[in-house]
């Protein structure tokens, strides 16, 4: 500030000694007087701003010094209303401002938008509101003080978004006084000649702490010009601004017209930027809002946040706090603070403690510019104990600190704010001294010193938001967790444990949590013991509850609906509505909605949907998640219902009817995957059964499979398997296939692939898992090195990835088949390669059927050739053992009457 | 003299500041803080000097207040970061500002002793006097007690655990005792001692400091600078230098420092996302790192070349300097080169990268 002041100067000087012969004259002139009318036109608006009828209050946001002068004017002019730069339509939310603990922030929320871009859905804007800032103040002294009025005059919400058109799925944050140069070189400028590293730190030593003292006038006056500097220097493009400076003096205008107040008894305070207006006389003709929906909610913040959305310094929020508390102490200051905590004002409301007149507007402003920055003064006692705090602090944090730190943090502290410039060290230069000092090459913990500082210093303090100003939805929530005996408001992780066969009426608390876990962040609620699947039930459950540390995201499911069921419905329903919705998806939400909802008519309805969309699709891409989630649902209602719901015939017979129309298609198609064609094949054989009770017919599977002609080995390989499933290739012909493959040079390449198939076929067919053993051991056998072993870690993340559950069935089977022990390895023979010696069945010795058949062998061996089975002989009657038997009677007899007798 | 010490060279400026400096000096400090930091990071027209005082370090303002200021406490300093980030010049700036020597440095190694920080003796003096305080050689640091200046340390974590603790007593108690001597056998420090000590954190876990070591000194840590304009800052403000050293009259064009500024960003770039050491260069690729790829450039055009500089001498002395192991090094700058500056020579329209790839390439046909 200074800085301009004296280059002024220098300049005018410059003008006065050689002006008159340099060629450069008109020039220097020109340049001279733009420097005057910005001079001026500063003065102006500062002059301006004090002549306004009604009373201007600029404030600037996170600044305590501002929170203290709007007290101490409140005190001492106690004004009848109140404007207020916020967004009009929040007003009735700050009456809920009662219930919390600050900081929380003031929200407004769209989810079903219209006059917007759908894409910009949901609309958030979130107004922060800290204990430290003026803004609240004026809000606790309009809200307790009997007969004040509180008109927020800032356009709509959905004015920001109509005026100001973003495309971010982000919070639009808004805050009042938000004032910073909007011209990064100057800011640069300024910190780089204040010799301080962020604005936050800037803006303490250069307007806050000479501030904090001052009179009212200084404040304003200072105030004004800082916001007509800015608002000069900044870049072009003030429309927005300058349209939103003339909503709000039309609505002021408009509010004093229609209540006929005194202009001198309202006191109106906005961002200093807004202070030095241009336009306060000008009127704007509103334009309607959109019909968008605008739902309008607290949720807790935090500094924190605040810093994070506005960009601040770490830390600055919390030292802000701590400067206003500090304050307020030295000042003997009362705040204004809501609910019953409120202490009423010192004098008695409707008494001004003066006359308001100011007649005649005196310049402070030169005294203040002119003058360095008045700094409180040290305060040793401070200091002090925050150089023990934070040793206390690293050493608990695994720091080897000890109190010869604190002494090297206290005397550094001070040198460096000496090298600064700066009588007493600032939080800032504390927070220096001590990362010096303390801080050696590795953090110990999870904390840094600059971390600590910043935690000493205040620290981050969350808001809450309390239970009568929570939406209806959070408030249910609440109310039926209570018989848990929890204290869910706390910000710490809660366990709860339930023994749901000792206490049964746990049971909708438990049903709840899984609703919760199915809607909220996934740190919310999360279940340690017990889980929820189809046809599973838990004994017992035990939870990580951290409800009261992620209470925004269930008040922003309360702007979804009034219950957890609703907003739960409604989103199942927006899913399978949804343009992108597939039969997966919707088979998902139905199985959501037997879990969660336990509402049978929506579950239908969702299964009703589930079938549109089978019918509709044109790719089978989620077959095997279709196959995979319709069998869970089956079983399902095959173990609770007596009857399948007509919704689940109706898939049924559809699929049946859809994945045969699709099949030829999908074997042809290059695009279609084989696990894609399995899942079909799967579908199609294992649901078979019940599609044919429901009236399908299976010629048209025949036909289907009949149409296939696949050209890639591995659906040739399932093509093979869909052919034995229909009995149009026996097991004798499927081996010969493969080993003819095996044996052909040629093919030898892809037999990799024809092995997947048959992988993929067991899917459908889970009796032929003998023979994919052996395939795969023929496989392992035969193929030469360079063509399996590329293949068999592809063979296996294959297998762990898309068949998870067939690969228990195939160890087990191959357990069966090998031998367990090392020493029976050596005389294995696999079955497959068993010379089976053809069999000799010995009819009972009078029988005329056995002997007919020992008489007429052909027939036996067609009958077996068509089951695919080793013909086997007949041994005639007339046997040896025939004749021993005949010679012996009492073996057989004895024989026989053991088998009597047991 | 090849190289002056910056008390030296920057005499004149040390020797105004201390005329108009009016500040309070600790100890027996020349320069009062305030004008260190002046000295250190230059003049601003808010400080109200008559003459300007050049920037002679880059980087943030406060690491060097809190060297400053941890220099007038009790402690140590230990200036810690990767290799070429500047430590070493920053501390001899601060030695030079405080008390106009920067001359007594210990250079830690492998091989550094405890006589090298506190005395040896002048065996054949010894031999024909005995021992006596004329027959003892002071250490730097010693001479640094003695006369109250700062003496300085670097590399310090190259140095063996028992060297490193023979500094705790010195920085503790501030005295060296000399039980050979029967008598004057104690050596104190004066005040405005300190010790400036400089340690590679590339160094770490090879001879760490113990806790009673590292609670005598406050830590500052100089990070790698990435931001490009300060970063063009230094590169410029050490190649003047140097060729003022060597005497040499060679424009730096602009797009060239553009260039080495970029290929170097690129790199950094790259050795973050590495996932092996393999991937990665061994270089740390240091501001240092490109001024010696400059300077050897330079050279380079100078005595071989046409006395300009060109893209494609630069791209020789990069590839030149930063390919170390054979082949990782060179996979990888190839890959950069044609992966990254191929398809910024198509878009460049000055020719000046094109020229850049050309002279890659051939220096990796050289090496490869």
């Amino acid at each position: 500030m200074s800085d301009a002041v004296m280059s002024d100067a220098v300049m005018s000087d410059a003008v006065m000694s050689d002006a008159v012969m340099s060629p450069f004259a008109p020039l220097r002139e020109q340049l001279a007087s733009a420097a005057a009318a910005f001079g001026d036109g500063l003065v102006d608006d500062v002059e301006q701003a004090l002549r306004t009828d009604v009373e201007i209050f600029p404030v600037c946001h996170h600044s305590p010094a501002s929170a203290l002068a709007m007290v101490r004017r409140l005190r001492e002019k106690q004004p009848k209303v109140v404007y207020l730069e916020l967004c009009e339509d929040l007003r009735p939310v700050l009456e809920e401002l009662r219930n919390c603990r600050l900081p929380v922030a003031l929200q407004a929320f769209a989810s079903d938008i219209d006059g917007f871009p759908p894409e910009w859905a949901p609309l958030s804007v979130i107004a922060p509101i800290t204990e430290s800032s003026a803004e609240y103040q004026a809000i606790a002294y309009a809200l307790d003080t009997p007969g004040v009025e509180i008109v927020l005059v800032d356009r709509s919400v959905d004015h920001v978004f109509q005026w100001e058109p973003r495309a971010g799925a982000a919070d639009v944050g808004i805050e009042i006084g938000d004032l910073r140069p909007g011209f990064a070189a100057l800011e640069e400028h300024l910190l780089h000649h204040g010799k301080v590293r962020h604005w936050s730190e800037w803006w303490d030593q250069y307007v806050e702490q000479p501030l904090s003292g001052a009179d009212y006038d200084t404040y304003r006056q200072v105030m004004v010009l800082i916001g007509s500097l800015f608002r000069r220097l900044g870049p072009e493009g003030h429309q927005v601004d300058e349209d939103r400076e003339r909503y709000m003096w039309t609505r002021m205008r408009e509010h004093l017209a229609a209540t006929g107040t005194d202009p001198a008894e309202c006191l109106y305070v906005c961002g200093a930027f807004h202070a030095a207006s241009p336009v306060m006389d000008e009127h704007l003709d509103i334009s309607p809002r959109t019909s968008t929906a605008w739902l309008y909610g607290l949720i807790p913040s935090s500094h924190s946040a605040i810093e994070e959305q506005f960009g601040l310094a770490p830390g600055s929020v919390s030292i802000a706090a701590a400067t206003w508390s500090k304050s307020l102490r030295r000042g003997r200051l009362t705040p204004y603070t809501l609910g019953g905590r409120s202490k009423r004002a010192a004098s008695p409301p409707g008494t001004p403690a003066e006359t308001d007149t100011e007649p005649e507007t005196e310049d402070r402003l030169s005294g203040f510019l002119t003058r360095p920055p008045v700094l409180d003064g040290f305060d040793e006692a401070e200091l002090l104990g925050w150089c023990v705090e934070i040793v206390r602090l690293a050493r608990r944090n695994g720091y080897l600190a000890s109190t010869a730190d604190a002494i090297a943090v206290y005397e550094t502290s001070i040198l460096l704010a000496g090298m600064r410039g700066r009588k007493r060290p600032t939080p800032y230069d504390f927070q220096d001294a001590a990362v010096t000092c303390i801080e050696k090459d590795v953090v110990p913990g999870r904390r840094d010193v600059r971390r600590l500082c910043e935690i000493l210093l205040g620290g981050d303090k969350i808001g809450q938001v309390g239970y009568d100003s929570l939406p209806p939805l959070a408030r249910d929530v609440l109310d039926r967790l209570q018989p848990l005996g929890l204290d869910l408001e706390k910000r710490t992780i809660q366990r709860a444990l339930i023994d749901l066969d000792a206490h049964p009426e746990l049971e909708p608390c438990s049903h709840l949590l899984w609703i919760l876990r199915r809607l909220l962040p996934d740190d919310a609620v999360r279940p340690i013991m017990g889980s929820r699947r189809l046809g599973e039930r838990s004994h017992q459950e035990s939870w990580d509850l951290a409800i009261g540390r992620n209470q925004r995201s269930i008040i922003e499911l309360g702007y979804e609906g009034v219950t957890i069921e609703q907003v739960l419905e409604q989103r199942l329903r927006r899913t399978c509505w949804d343009e992108k919705a597939t039969a997966a998806t919707a088979l998902d939400a139905v199985e959501d909605s037997i879990l969660y909802l336990r509402n049978r008519r929506f579950t239908d309805e969702l299964g009703a949907r589930a079938v549109e969309l089978l019918a509709g699709e044109r790719t089978v891409d989620d077959a095997p998640e279709v196959l995979g989630r319709i069998r869970r649902l089956l079983a399902h209602y095959r173990a609770v219902e007596p009857e399948l719901p007509a919704w689940a015939k109706s898939f049924v017979t559809t699929g049946y009817a859809h994945y045969c129309t699709l099949l030829p298609t999908a074997f042809a198609e290059e695009e279609t995957g084989v696990r894609q064609v399995g899942a079909m094949l799967g579908f199609l054989f294992t649901m078979e059964s019940l599609a044919l009770s429901l009236g399908c017919d299976r010629t048209q599977l025949e036909l289907a499979v009949q149409q296939s002609r696949p050209e890639a080995p591995a659906k040739v390989a399932l093509l093979w398997t869909a052919h034995f499933q229909l009995g149009l290739l026996s097991m004798a012909g499927l081996r010969e296939r493969m080993i003819e493959l095996l044996g052909n040079p040629l093919v030898v390449p892809s037999v990799p692939q024809y092995v997947s198939g048959f992988v993929q076929a067991l899917e459908s067919a889970p009796t032929l898992t003998p023979f994919v053993v052996e395939v795969l051991s023929r496989a392992f056998g035969r193929l030469p090195d360079d063509v399996l072993l590329p293949w068999l870690p592809k063979l296996i993340t294959t297998l762990r990835a898309q068949a998870p559950e067939l690969v228990p069935m195939l160890v087990r089977e191959a357990g069966r088949t090998f031998p367990a022990r090392l020493a029976d390895v050596d005389s294995f023979t696999p079955p497959w390669l068993e010379r089976v010696p053809a069999k000799v069945i010995t009819p009972p010795a009078s029988q005329p059927v056995g002997e007919l058949l020992a008489v007429h062998p052909g027939t036996v061996a067609a009958v077996a050739g068509l089951l695919g089975c080793e013909p086997v002989t007949i041994a005639g009657a007339g046997g040896e053992v025939a004749g021993l038997l005949a010679a012996h009677p009492e073996t057989g007899e004895a024989v026989a009457g053991v088998l009597a007798v047991v | 003299m090849l190289r002056a010490p910056a008390e030296i060279k920057y005499a004149d400026e040390l020797d105004y500041l201390e005329s108009i400096d009016t500040g309070f000096k600790p100890f027996s400090w020349r320069l009062s803080p305030r004008m260190v930091r002046i000295f250190v990071l230059g003049s601003e027209r808010s400080d109200g000097l008559d003459r300007e005082i050049p920037q002679k370090w880059f980087g943030d303002r406060g690491f060097v207040e809190r060297s400053i200021v941890t220099l007038a406490s009790d402690r140590g300093l230990l200036l810690i970061g990767d290799p070429g980030t500047g430590k070493s010049w920053l501390a001899e700036l601060l030695a030079a500002a405080v008390s106009r020597n920067s001359t007594l440095v210990v250079q830690g190694t492998a091989g550094t002793t405890e006589d090298h920080i506190k005395y040896s003796w002048n065996v054949s003096m010894v031999i024909a006097k005995g021992q006596s305080r004329e027959s003892m050689i002071p250490s730097p640091i010693m001479t640094a007690m003695e006369q109250g200046v700062i003496g300085r340390f670097e590399e310090l974590t190259r140095s063996t655990s028992d060297v490193q603790d023979a500094l705790i007593s010195i920085l503790s108690e501030k005295y060296v005792s000399i039980p050979e001597l029967d008598d004057d056998n104690i050596v104190f420090a004066q005040p405005g001692f300190s010790v400036i000590a400089t340690a590679n954190s590339r160094d770490r876990g090879v001879n760490d400091l113990s806790s009673a070591l590292k609670r005598r000194f406050n830590f500052v840590r100089i990070p790698v600078v990435t931001n490009k304009k300060s970063e063009a800052e230094i590169v410029r403000f050490r190649t003047a230098e140097l060729l003022r050293r060597h005497q040499i009259d060679l424009e730096l064009p602009p797009t060239l420092l553009d260039i080495l500024l970029q290929s170097f960003a690129d790199l950094r770039a790259a050795a973050a996302s590495a996932t092996s050491d393999d991937d990665k260069l061994e270089s740390a690729l240091s501001t240092a790192e490109q001024i010696g790829v400059l300077e050897d450039a330079i050279l380079h055009s100078r005595f071989f070349g046409d006395s300009t500089l060109k893209a494609a001498t630069l791209a020789g002395s990069m590839v030149g300097s930063l390919a170390r192991r054979s082949p990782e090094d060179l996979a990888i700058l190839n890959k950069y080169l044609h992966g990254v500056v191929e398809p910024r020579s198509r878009q460049d329209d000055s020719g000046s990268w094109r020229e850049f790839l050309d002279g890659g390439r051939d220096a990796i046909a050289t090496l490869s």
